[in-house]
């Protein structure tokens, strides 16, 4: 299978907009995050959430052409207009550029925004403009209506195996030469009725990601987009991806890679990791800057890109390290020039993304 | 664009308002027989009752009772995944040692809009989490697989209305590159209230049973059900090459890049996904026995498949089979594929039920009767908002 050449990326969520603010977060060692408000019982909670800002799009689209774009596109938008600009690709042409974007929850403001015109006005007075914008791909299509990808167009919805999943699919379109280039990209959105399901499955509130705490609770949810140019050349600008895998959780891994791991404070997925992982492993763990969300082995991937360009893993981790399953934790220069993004679904299902330097 | 290896389809599964099972759709279709009726799953409030076509309880097997913690949409894609297993001489066990993939299209399997959910916590209270643990469950390619134990890769395909066409071509493409040994690959979809009021909002809902093609044509009506395929590998087939009921030839897929909602007045990605598809299976326009049109009943939608249609096929015979099912949304791919497949067995297509008066806008038009088609190959072709469009082409198969 040929390699997915990663030549731009595009990432926004609570860490700020593009690689150099998740960077810099990253350097600074300080977790950041924002709120967000959750109506309940007549009283509004203040939940702790990593909030992304799209208003950097009017950057690269003018504000009329996104006026009835939703926050979700906008936030799919604008990360596929940053890797595009990360590549030196924001003028080329985008006709046999293919569209995959992977989702876990979709737009789920604008789809409880429709249901909001139902119960306001009556089933006669439903929301045209809401309904178009609810289905999962709109993100797919306003990205490839703003910049005129004319190839293929893919949507993924398959929670947190969604990246792996949709990523698969793009080797293929890549190596049967279906399309030149593909924008990939992962979004997931916050709302207030993802905050109330959240609160009402892990009650309690934390106050900060602590990734390695196996058996405790402490994931903070997110959101954001990360978007990827991928070519199938030889040169890459960040490194390569090797190799895709997805599948139920069955035999350990090899103790002889680093692995980045998706470990987002859920309890609830920890056993997957303990299962699929020796004991000696090399890890790594970025989740506490860009918080819990169904996609967020996208933003480990930018992460692993932005370690193969450097030839280091970024920043300090500013938490404490793996404990119980003994595993070690990898800091600094990269002792192979290969990465595993590792994410495990807590129903039994692994995904792995292997990346390596050009 | 070049030629790719044909993959087989060894099974097929359908259930939806015109049959229990595909054979039974298939001699619905043949008797030109549909059920449009008004909604009895859920209620509204219009002032018009939009016919649909709802999967009637006693359509489902026995042995899949429904599940009051598993969404409907999961169950109908399970009944066609086990139609389709058995069709390909499959038994579960028989597969575990093998890597066996499920690709699933969907639309409202995997929307998080449970009404009675939202309007509580809207309301100012603490509804239980009940339906979303139900829709955290039931993710459709997901479900699949954890109901029959399988353990290779999974994609539930989100792509609105071509997202069965696409789950189908993708599979072909897993097999291909040997991620799999066997894929179940097609859509699943049930009816809703949130996209009836949807497409009734966007005055594409025709109030009439649906008449794809025809002058008086006003919009869809919505429907449900499932159609799944089973794709495998040269590597298996070789042991059983008696069990090809097709090929999977050509797929092909483009983006309109053109508006949210209504295809490109040109069919400009539409004639990319055919171009696609058919240097892929390596033939010609001339070669397609016939096509199963989208043919939504919607006024654009027709308008520009007619004259694509009369543009790339002139004189190949087509019809939507949307007027005996429904439009099943992201199933529709998955349902027509079966279908299709049906037909080019058989070497007949039914009439375009819903289709008498011919529009003189269409340059083309579908066929009003039973037709004996001939030829070794069938087109089936979806369009979906966003601008998607994806073709598939089968070859016979070996079969008899």
């Amino acid at each position: 299978m040929i390699r997915l050449a990663i030549q731009g990326v595009g990432v926004l969520g609570g860490f700020g907009c593009g690689l150099g603010d998740l960077e810099k977060r990253l350097m600074e060692g300080v977790p950041a995050f924002g709120s967000l408000i959750v109506p309940v019982e007549g009283q509004e909670l203040n939940m702790a959430a990593y909030t992304a800002d799209s208003a950097p799009l009017e950057r690269f689209v003018n504000k009329r052409a996104t006026r009835r774009i939703d926050h979700f596109s906008r936030m799919a938008l604008l990360g596929a207009c940053l890797a595009l600009e990360d590549a030196g690709e924001l003028e080329s042409s985008m006709e046999r550029v293919g569209v995959v974007i992977a989702s876990g929850y979709g737009p789920t403001r604008t789809t409880f925004s429709f249901l909001d015109s139902v119960f306001d006005g009556g089933d006669a007075c439903a929301s045209p403009t809401n309904f178009s914008n609810s289905v999962h791909n709109a993100a797919a299509a306003h990205v490839a209506i703003q910049l005129k990808a004319g190839g293929p167009s893919l949507t993924v919805s398959q929670f947190e195996m969604s990246v792996c999943s949709a990523l698969m699919t793009t080797q293929l379109w890549l190596a049967e030469g279906r399309v030149d280039k593909v924008l990939f990209g992962a979004v997931d959105e916050l709302c207030s009725v993802l905050g109330y399901c959240w609160g009402r499955f892990f009650p309690g509130g934390e106050s900060m990601i602590d990734p390695f705490s196996l058996d405790r609770q402490t994931a903070i949810p997110g959101e954001g987009a990360a978007f990827f140019l991928l070519t199938r050349d030889e040169q890459a600008r960040y490194g390569h991806v090797s190799q895709i895998r997805q599948e139920s959780i069955q035999a350990p891994l090899s103790s002889g890679e680093t692995y980045l791991l998706n470990l987002d404070g859920h309890a609830g997925c920890s056993t997957g990791y303990r299962q699929v992982l020796p004991g000696s492993a090399s890890v790594a763990v970025y989740t506490p800057y860009y918080g819990s969300l169904p996609v967020g082995q996208a933003f480990d991937l930018a992460v692993a890109a932005m370690a193969l360009r450097d030839g280091r893993l970024p920043g300090a981790n500013g938490f404490a390290g793996p404990a119980d399953p003994g595993w070690q934790l990898a800091q600094g220069a990269l002792d192979r020039n290969r990465l595993i993004c590792l994410k495990c679904d807590g129903r039994g299902r692994v995904g792995h993304i292997r990346v390596e330097k050009s | 664009m070049k030629r790719r290896q044909p993959v087989a389809i060894t099974g097929a599964g359908c259930l939806c308002a015109a049959g229990p099972d595909l054979a039974a759709c298939m001699e619905a279709l043949f008797r030109g027989q549909r059920k449009p009726a008004p909604p009895e799953l859920f209620s509204a409030g219009h002032a018009v009752k939009y016919p649909v076509f709802e999967v009637p309880e006693s359509f489902f097997p026995a042995s899949m009772p429904a599940d009051p913690d598993m969404l409907r949409t999961a169950r109908l894609a399970r009944a066609a995944s086990a139609e389709a297993l058995a069709d390909a001489g499959w038994e579960a066990a028989d597969l575990e040692r093998l890597k066996v993939g499920v690709i699933v299209g969907t639309t409202v399997g995997s929307a998080m809009n449970n009404e009675a959910f939202y309007r509580e916590y809207r309301d100012g209270g603490s509804p239980g989490m009940e339906p979303i643990g139900r829709f955290l469950a039931a993710n459709p390619a997901a479900a699949v697989a954890d109901y029959f134990g399988f353990r290779g890769p999974v994609q539930t395909i989100v792509n609105a209305c071509s997202s069965g066409t696409d789950a189908v071509g993708i599979a072909a493409q897993w097999i291909r590159a040997g991620l799999c040994d066997l894929v179940l690959a097609g859509g699943a979809d049930e009816l809703c209230r949130t996209t009836y009021n949807g497409f009734i909002s966007l005055m594409i809902t025709d109030s009439e049973p649906v008449r794809p093609f025809d002058l008086k044509r006003k919009g869809l009506n919505l429907g449900e059900g499932a159609g799944m395929l089973v794709l495998e590998s040269d590597a298996l087939i070789q042991r059983r090459p008696d069990r090809v009921r097709a090929w999977l030839a050509g797929y092909g897929g483009a983006c309109d890049a053109y508006h949210l909602t209504a295809p490109h007045p040109e069919g400009s990605g539409l004639k990319h996904a055919l171009s696609e598809a058919l240097d892929a299976a390596g033939c010609q326009p001339e070669d397609i026995a016939f096509i199963n049109a989208h043919g939504t009943g919607t006024p654009d939608n027709d308008r520009v498949e007619s004259r694509t249609l009369a543009d790339v096929f002139p004189g190949i015979p087509f019809l939507s089979t949307k007027g005996f099912t429904g439009h099943t949304l992201g199933a529709a791919g998955g349902v027509e594929a079966a279908l299709t497949l049906v037909c080019l067995e058989q070497e007949r297509i039914p009439a375009n039920i819903g289709f008498s008066e011919p529009d003189p806008d269409l340059p083309a038009c579908p066929v009003a009767v039973e037709t004996i088609v001939a030829g070794r190959f069938a087109l089936s072709q979806s369009l979906a908002f966003g601008g998607n469009n994806a073709v598939i082409v089968m070859a016979k198969g070996e079969r008899r």
